[in-house]
């Protein structure tokens, strides 16, 4: 009876328990999940912001609403793509925020013309997905492929192929969204003062609907990679790259490591063939086969190395010895096509730590100067003391169009890639470090890329881009109500 | 008979291994600051302390068994709350509840054991329990970490949420009665 009686007890006991627990656990997961959705970050997850609404429009007419709503509440709207840009420039406190992520369909290749028309939200992987088969190629787009096409023009990007200056060089036309609610066609000959204060604008005149793109041939190219004494890369930039019509994509990398910081310098070259060469493939399997789009391998081995690089000083030689030797052994050359040269990979980057956080700054230096650029910021790195893990160089040919443009001359951008706490202090200490950064680009004629952290001074960025005023001004007047807001204009437009 | 005694609390000490190494240094984020976190830890010991003498008391009337219990399974809940917080207040409510829970399950595993044991051959039998307990605790930490590397902070706390609901299971199967005799 006794026995009964306690083993109902456990029964009963058993049945509560797993209950009570299966509940919270579910519970836990959905809180989990769900919670914070409404915290939009960037990549860096520096300073998050916690926004009103999240609106993901796959039509057109989600968005106006949304727009329109927005006007109708006395809200604010903040626009992201694919969030790489790391000063809230796609996000602001309490805003409706348009995710436009779903916004990417791909609406018409011309292939006489050479162009495509696309959704803002599409990614350049899905354009290069969708173009290769037809033998044609991005003109310009990043180092990456990973980001929207919208948010790659309201920060006016560049890349590696040393013909183009900016992206707005390529950009035939698009639709934009106003504050107003109403859309109206931009282009050079349509609205034009819209064409160079969108294309590079953040954002802040309006939603980027569709874009027509110009695109060029996929072209086969064969890679060098060399080595070179960073005080001669200018020269060679004039003589070898600049205005050389079978460079097809050009970028360097100068060491981060401690023994070698700033000295050693690599740089890779990809040059066309064409079907005379014997290195071009010569037969159809041989040629479908170098075209099929590569996708990103060994992302787990190159996470780690990267992991360990991020941490200690001998991994970070390591790494850096162990890349130029796989890069010496392609030093005879690999035949690569355009679309597979523009697909570098990135995913091993991504990096979650709640410690402390990767992140990028860019500075635009003209070629003359970079030398002297070069020395200061070692010396800088050194003093204060900077996690520096990777530097790439590109160069970028001038071009004048855009209300912001950063490529007045020719320029060769440094990408840098630190590594710092995301501790106040640690974030202090950046800030600081990052303002020496960019005074040495100011004194040398050069400017920092303002898609990055909002660290720079409300001095630095006037000294940098004297236009800005004027640009906050034609903000204004083009959305009195300031409908379009984000971090970045809050930060230096006040 | 300690064999569900070490079973049970080897697995609990799996499951605590699992998380609390890492859970000081999640605290430690979530803190900001050292005097945030020695506070956060201050209350955890404090809170233990203030309900050991009663838990002792009232372990000799109602038995071990119960307060052993309600410690697994109530630190298998609130680690389900890790990876939901978002202050620093709520950190400290549930260093609370775990110091509450923690002095449950250190009195009455010591008082336990030691029910289970006699005369000569304790000090052995007491020497075998603590090498299981502390051998599950050492694996569970380096396992831990590994886990964390590879996937997430929050995949550790439901994991040694989980065995540690689980281990509550085998307390149950502990006969006290049997000593009582």
């Amino acid at each position: 009876m006794n026995w009964l009686k306690q083993n109902y007890n456990l029964k009963l006991i058993s049945l509560l328990a797993i209950v009570v627990y299966g509940a919270a656990f579910a519970l836990s997961i959905y809180i989990n999940q769900t919670e914070d959705k409404l915290l939009i970050h960037d990549v860096s997850r520096l300073f998050p912001d916690r926004v009103y609404e999240i609106v993901e429009g796959e039509e057109e007419a989600a968005l106006v609403e949304a727009v329109k709503a927005a006007k109708e509440n006395n809200l604010k709207i903040s626009i992201g793509g694919a969030r790489h840009s790391q000063g809230g420039h796609a996000f602001y406190q309490d805003s409706v925020f348009l995710d436009m992520s779903n916004y990417n369909k791909i609406l018409k290749l011309d292939e006489k013309e050479k162009t495509i028309k696309v959704q803002s939200g599409v990614t350049w992987e899905q354009i290069q997905d969708y173009i290769n088969p037809h033998g044609l190629a991005i003109k310009v787009m990043q180092s990456s492929n990973v980001f929207t096409v919208g948010g790659s023009l309201s920060s006016n990007v560049h890349g590696r192929d040393p013909q183009y200056g900016p992206l707005i060089e390529t950009v035939k036309s698009f639709r934009l969204l106003k504050a107003d609610g109403n859309v109206i066609n931009v282009s050079r000959n349509e609205n034009e003062e819209l064409f160079e204060l969108v294309i590079g604008g953040y954002g802040l005149f309006g939603v980027i609907l569709d874009v027509t793109l110009e695109l060029t041939d996929n072209e086969i190219y064969v890679s060098q990679t060399e080595k070179i004494n960073y005080k001669d890369y200018p020269e060679y930039i004039i003589k070898q790259i600049a205005n050389n019509d079978d460079v097809g994509l050009h970028f360097a990398r100068l060491a981060a490591t401690p023994d070698d910081l700033l000295n050693d310098m690599y740089m890779t070259t990809y040059r066309t063939i064409d079907k005379g060469d014997d290195r071009y493939p010569t037969n159809e399997d041989d040629y479908e086969e170098l075209v099929e789009l590569n996708e990103e391998q060994n992302v787990l081995r190159d996470k780690f190395f990267f992991g360990l690089s991020r941490k200690y000083d001998w991994a970070k030689n390591l790494v850096w010895d162990l890349q130029q030797k796989l890069y010496a052994e392609k030093e005879e050359g690999e035949v690569v096509s355009r679309n597979n040269a523009m697909r570098p990979p990135i995913e091993f980057l991504e990096y979650d730590s709640d410690k402390d956080t990767d992140i990028l700054q860019e500075y635009f230096i003209p070629v003359d100067h970079f030398e002297e650029f070069v020395d200061g910021l070692r010396k800088i790195v050194k003093e204060d003391d900077l996690n520096l893990m990777n530097v790439t160089v590109r160069y970028t040919p001038k071009h004048n169009e855009g209300y912001l443009t950063y490529a007045k001359e020719d320029t060769l951008a440094l990408v840098l890639l630190f590594n710092h706490e995301l501790s106040d202090e640690g974030i202090a200490h950046m800030k600081l470090s990052t303002q020496k950064i960019v005074n040495q680009a100011l004194e040398l004629n050069g400017r920092y890329y303002l898609t990055y952290q909002l660290f720079p001074s409300q001095d630095q960025i006037r000294k940098a881009y004297p236009k800005i005023e004027s640009f906050f001004k034609r903000k204004l007047e083009y959305d009195p109500n300031e409908r379009f807001m984000n971090n970045f204009y809050e930060r230096y437009a006040k | 008979m300690l064999k569900w005694i070490v079973i049970s609390q080897s697995l609990l000490l799996f499951g605590t291994g699992l998380v609390f190494p890492f859970y000081i240094i999640f605290l430690s984020e979530v803190g900001g600051n050292f005097s945030e976190f020695g506070i956060a830890y201050g209350i955890f010991t404090i809170s233990s302390a203030l309900v050991h003498h009663w838990v002792g008391r009232r372990s000799d009337k109602v038995g071990r068994k119960s307060f052993l219990l309600i410690n697994t399974w109530g630190s298998a809940l609130i680690y389900l709350t890790f990876p939901i917080i978002t202050s620093i207040g709520q950190v400290y409510i549930i260093q609370v509840l775990l110091g509450i829970l923690g002095a449950m399950q250190k009195t009455s595993e010591k008082a336990i054991v030691a029910d289970f044991t006699d005369g000569e051959s304790r000090g052995k039998k007491i020497g075998s329990y603590h090498f299981w307990v502390s051998l599950f605790s050492g694996f569970a930490v380096i396992v831990g970490g590994f886990l964390i590397d590879l996937l997430t902070v929050d995949i550790i706390f439901y994991f040694g949420s989980i065995i540690l609901f689980v281990s509550g299971w085998f307390i149950l199967f502990i006969n006290e009665s049997r000593d009582v005799n």
